[in-house]
């Protein structure tokens, strides 16, 4: 029976979990001390004890139903959502919310975990072919539709989540380098041509010597090339047009310190909070920054700051390194499959881990742009924890059934 | 789906994972490691807010320990920016009778600097305006009072430019000072007030609390262990003299001078007077713009310490510089006898005396103010000599007094000359108005009472002060100031003969000075005039007394006044006088002859007037 357990739980995984959701609900406990947020600790723990329970049975459910059940559910998040966008109700200015029984339920989290079912099972039959242009298209098509409704609600960050979470797959899936540059490239340039010329001149040349490192014919090279253009020239162009205050939002958005009692509040705190501890940190539930809510609704996106203040280093350390092993677990697991489609969930599941990691802790520390993305297992927020919970169940399942094709 | 292809991907995927982990990992270190201090102190900024207490601001004591110059209480209005409406600026602009304007100037100066902190908005203002603020509390949020202290001056010695005032920090001041000061602070800007600033202001006390992002305060820091106790202004004890400096003051009523007086035998400031003069109380509260006007636009100068700011030849006052030059370099016999026939023939230029003193010897020279045995007498002993001596007697520099305004003066030198008129362009005739005190010589009632008290004590120049003593309030420990002293070298026969001939200009027929004198004492002194091209001249007198072991030397300045025998003398008599006795004994109005009646050592015969020609 032990030999059992071993040779189908992936335990490191569950314990790696298990203790980031303990990390999590003490540091909502610590964000809502002594505030008048309290239930905010008490329901993240109903949800921890729900996800853990969801994350188990989604562990021991048969592999091939969960297959089976890829694209159903994916059709049936996107009618959610559209449903979402007629009916929901506004929270923050975004149409993303589903009152059911006075808990928000955000559908735009768990559509994440659908069109990574979608993907993989696309990718892995044995006719598709991600060299093939209408093959791409498809691909691209699965992540678009999803990406389109959730950009009429509007949600900046999940619609760049999916883009890492499509890079990560259809480079994981085969894609050539010429496709994931041909992604790649045009993003760079907008965000280049926002910085100023130069930046946006730097891109250029580099898309042309990687091009032509990469051999792709010529036509296709100078259409991927021409494309990266065009992109930076009319995002250039758009922004000339804007008015001045909306230029000043976008500019905020890269340089958020530049206006410090709005959009660089927030960063200029979360920096304070995390600097101010030091090595050992201030103490649990001593953090004055924390404490005097310097930080609003810091249990929500900018929960890193309470742990990385009130442990200092060390807590802020053990929350990067159990993200880390968690992620090349994960890379494990997806390389160790012996069936596609688990490679391709389990690799769906680490670039969603990954990219939420990177844009919540950067953004924290003040080298990354405000998005509001949650850091996987520590946020507070019903959707986003059981999100999460499912993509573990999902890793753990396709660790458990890792022998079949 | 392990391929050669997949494998590579996988090494890829875990480097990027790698390369993730050492980005946040790196910036993790910088922030908490490298820029710890930087972020921990905003981090205490931010929650921790200091609010500072005010100390009371040190007394002033004479030398008997009577109280010059303490506090009472006054009223300052305070916003706070964070919870003050912009809205109720016209309601509180008409309460308090300032512009708004100017409210909104000092809320917004507030709020840059800390938008928690009251900032001061209106000075002392009256029980009315408060009982105002108070009925519209509810209408002016963020509006609040604090009692502060403002300076009394209990007794009649209101001495402006001595103790000076304090006004409210300037931008530039709060620059250049730092951290100790905070805007809407009071600091000394003149006087003693400026001086000892340091000494009198205390040492602000700190309250440190806890408050949220909102600026709401929740309690102590850290139980208030943080917590700095306001430490009281040390007082100061001062050598002056309340009733003297009063009498002082009194005496230049509706005159323009000044009257120093200073003990012989430490340097102390007895008294310090300049007429005209302000009324301190002004810059007590709020200094209402149209008085500050009027005080520095009045022809009078009443801002101005002509006690030691302004620069007058001294006239004959400073002819026992010449004598004690003469007499050290052997020049000349004092008991030798000039024939003074009222002018003195040098090249073309006939140089005048006041009157025709016929034969005089030294002495002589000094109590009836003789020019021409000056005249001679400085051709005799040279320019060079004449400035070493006019130096050593402290001249043409700074005394050092503590109240930090003062002239150097002027005493000029060979150098000199030879810088304003050219080398060997100026002749020996340039010389002959300096021996009596004229010409380009400058000096201030400061040095000249400074001079006086060297001469009296025979050569003991001590540096001039007017704080003796500061008492620290919390420990009762009592500092004395140091006081500097250096040695005028003359011999026991040079300082006879001085001491002589001032005995005599006051005391016998024919003195210049008999109007200083004093019953039952035996006063020194010199009269001296100040030629004034503009106008009358300026009256001087300078002396000392006792004789023997003076205790007080004095100088007066009165501008304008003619004579300095007929003037300033009755004014240095009276000062010595009260400082004496500790009253005034004679009958103002006929101050001559009861001087003659109380007089218990020998008296020339009386005179009815002083001479109104004598220098």
């Amino acid at each position: 029976m032990d030999s059992w357990f071993k040779e189908h739980i992936d335990f490191a995984t569950m314990g790696i979990v298990a203790a980031l959701l303990l990390i999590g609900i003490a540091s909502v406990y610590s964000a809502t001390y002594d505030a008048e947020a309290a239930v905010f600790f008490h329901r993240q723990i109903i949800w921890a004890g729900i996800g853990f329970l969801l994350m188990l049975s989604i562990m021991l459910t048969p592999f091939r139903i969960v297959q089976l059940l890829s694209y159903p559910l994916y059709g049936a998040s996107i009618v959610v959502l559209m449903t979402v966008l007629a009916i929901g109700k506004a929270v923050a200015g975004s149409k993303s919310w589903f009152g059911i029984g006075g808990l928000g339920l955000q559908p735009s989290e768990i559509v994440k975990v659908t069109t990574i079912l979608a993907l993989a099972s696309y990718l892995s039959q044995r006719h598709v072919n991600l060299r093939r242009f209408q093959d791409i298209l498809v691909t691209f098509a699965i992540v678009l539709i999803p990406v389109g409704l959730i950009l009429l609600q509007p949600d900046m960050g999940t619609a760049i989540i999916y883009l890492g979470i499509l890079l990560a797959i259809v480079y994981w899936a085969g894609a050539s380098n010429f496709l994931i540059m041909a992604l790649l490239a045009p993003v760079a340039a907008a965000i280049a041509s926002l910085f100023g010329t130069s930046a946006f001149v730097a891109v250029l040349v580099l898309t042309i010597i990687v091009l032509f490192f990469i051999h792709e014919n010529r036509l296709a090279s100078a259409t991927v090339f021409s494309g990266t253009v065009l992109v930076g020239v009319s995002v250039q162009f758009i922004f000339g047009k804007l008015a001045h205050y909306q230029q000043k939002r976008i500019l905020t958005f890269l340089n958020p310190e530049a206006d410090p009692l709005g959009a660089g509040y927030n960063v200029i705190q979360s920096k304070i909070a995390i600097g101010s501890g030091g090595l050992l940190g201030k103490g649990y539930l001593q953090g004055s920054q924390t404490q005097l809510n310097f930080l609003p609704a810091q249990w929500t996106d900018f929960i890193y700051c309470v742990p990385a203040e009130e442990f200092g280093f060390l807590g802020a350390f053990l929350i990067l390194i159990l993200l880390t092993l968690l992620l090349l677990r994960g890379v494990r697991t997806a390389s160790v499959v012996k069936s596609r489609y688990a490679s391709v969930v389990a690799i769906g599941v680490v670039g969603t881990f990954m990219i939420h990691t990177l844009i919540n802790i950067g953004m924290a520390t003040g080298v990354m742009p405000v998005i509001g993305v949650p850091l996987p297992f520590l946020s507070y927020g019903g959707s986003n924890l059981l999100t999460n919970m499912i993509m573990a169940g999902l890793l753990l399942n396709m660790y458990t059934n890792r022998k079949e094709y | 789906m392990e391929t050669s292809e997949s494998s590579s991907r996988r090494t890829i995927f875990s480097l990027l994972v790698g390369l993730l982990f050492v980005f946040l990992l790196a910036r993790l270190v910088q922030l908490q490691f490298l820029y710890q201090d930087v972020y921990g102190k905003k981090s205490e900024e931010n929650s921790i807010r200091p609010i500072a207490h005010d100390p009371i601001r040190g007394y002033v004591f004479d030398r008997s320990g009577r109280l010059l110059v303490d506090n009472r209480p006054s009223y300052t209005v305070t916003v706070t920016p964070a919870e003050f409406h912009s809205t109720s600026i016209p309601l509180l602009s008409r309460i308090l009778s300032v512009d708004s304007e100017l409210i909104q100037e000092r809320v917004n100066k507030g709020k840059v600097y800390n938008r928690f902190s009251p900032v001061k908005v209106r000075r002392d203002i009256d029980f009315q305006t408060l009982a105002a603020i108070e009925e519209n509390r509810d209408k002016l949020p963020g509006v609040d009072y604090q009692i502060e202290s403002k300076r009394f001056y209990p007794t009649k010695a209101k001495a402006a430019h001595l103790f000076g005032y304090t006004k409210e920090i300037s931008d530039q001041q709060l620059a250049a000072k730092g951290d100790e000061y905070r805007p809407g602070d009071v600091i000394g800007a003149t006087g003693l007030e400026a001086a000892y600033d340091s000494y009198l202001r205390g040492q602000k006390g700190y309250e440190f609390i806890t408050v949220n992002a909102k600026g709401q305060m929740l309690g102590a820091y850290n139980e208030g262990r943080n917590d700095i106790t306001t430490k009281e202004g040390d007082d100061l004890f001062l050598a002056t003299d309340g009733p003297l400096q009063a009498l002082a003051e009194s005496l230049l009523t509706d005159k323009r001078g000044a009257v120093v007086a200073i003990d012989p035998d430490d340097g102390g400031v007895l008294a310090l007077a300049s007429k005209p003069d302000y009324d301190l109380t002004l810059f007590g509260g709020v200094t209402p713009p149209e008085v500050w006007d009027a005080l520095t636009t009045d022809s009078a100068r009443p801002l101005f310490n002509r006690a030691t700011m302004t620069r007058y030849p001294p006239g004959s006052t400073f002819k026992m510089v010449l004598a004690a030059a003469a007499l050290q370099n052997g020049v000349v016999n004092p008991a030798a006898r000039i024939t003074c026939t009222g002018g003195f023939q040098f090249g073309t230029r006939l140089f005048k005396d006041h009157v025709t003193h016929g034969s005089t010897n030294m002495v002589e020279a000094i109590q009836r103010s003789c020019n021409v045995y000056f005249y001679q007498l400085m051709l005799k002993t040279g320019f060079e000599s004449w400035t070493r001596y006019g130096e050593e007697f402290g001249f043409g520099s700074a005394t050092g007094i503590d109240i930090l305004e003062e002239t150097t003066g002027l005493l000029p030198s060979e150098e000199y000359f030879d810088r304003i008129y050219g080398e060997r362009k100026w002749t020996k005739g340039y010389l002959v108005s300096l021996a009596i005190g004229q010409g380009e010589v400058g000096v201030s009632p400061l040095q000249m009472a400074c001079y006086a008290s060297t001469l009296g004590n025979e050569g003991y120049y001590h540096t001039p002060h007017v704080v003796e003593k500061i008492r620290d309030r919390e420990t009762g420990e009592v500092r004395g100031v140091p006081v500097e002293t250096r040695k005028v070298e003359l011999s026991d026969q040079t300082w006879k003969i001085i001491h002589d001939g001032m005995y005599r200009c006051v005391n016998e027929e024919g003195g210049t000075g008999l109007a200083a004198r004093v019953a039952g004492v035996q006063v020194a002194g010199k009269t001296g005039t100040a030629q004034n091209p503009h106008g009358e001249d300026h009256a001087w007198f300078v002396g000392y007394a006792p004789l023997d072991h003076p205790k007080i030397a004095i100088c007066v300045l009165v501008e304008n006044a003619g004579f300095g025998g007929s003037i300033a003398a009755p004014i240095a008599g009276m000062c010595i006088e009260q400082y004496l006795y500790g009253k005034l004994i004679r009958n103002q109005r006929n101050a001559p002859s009861l001087i003659a009646a109380k007089a218990n050592h020998p008296q020339p015969q009386t005179q009815t007037q002083p001479q109104t020609e004598s220098h």
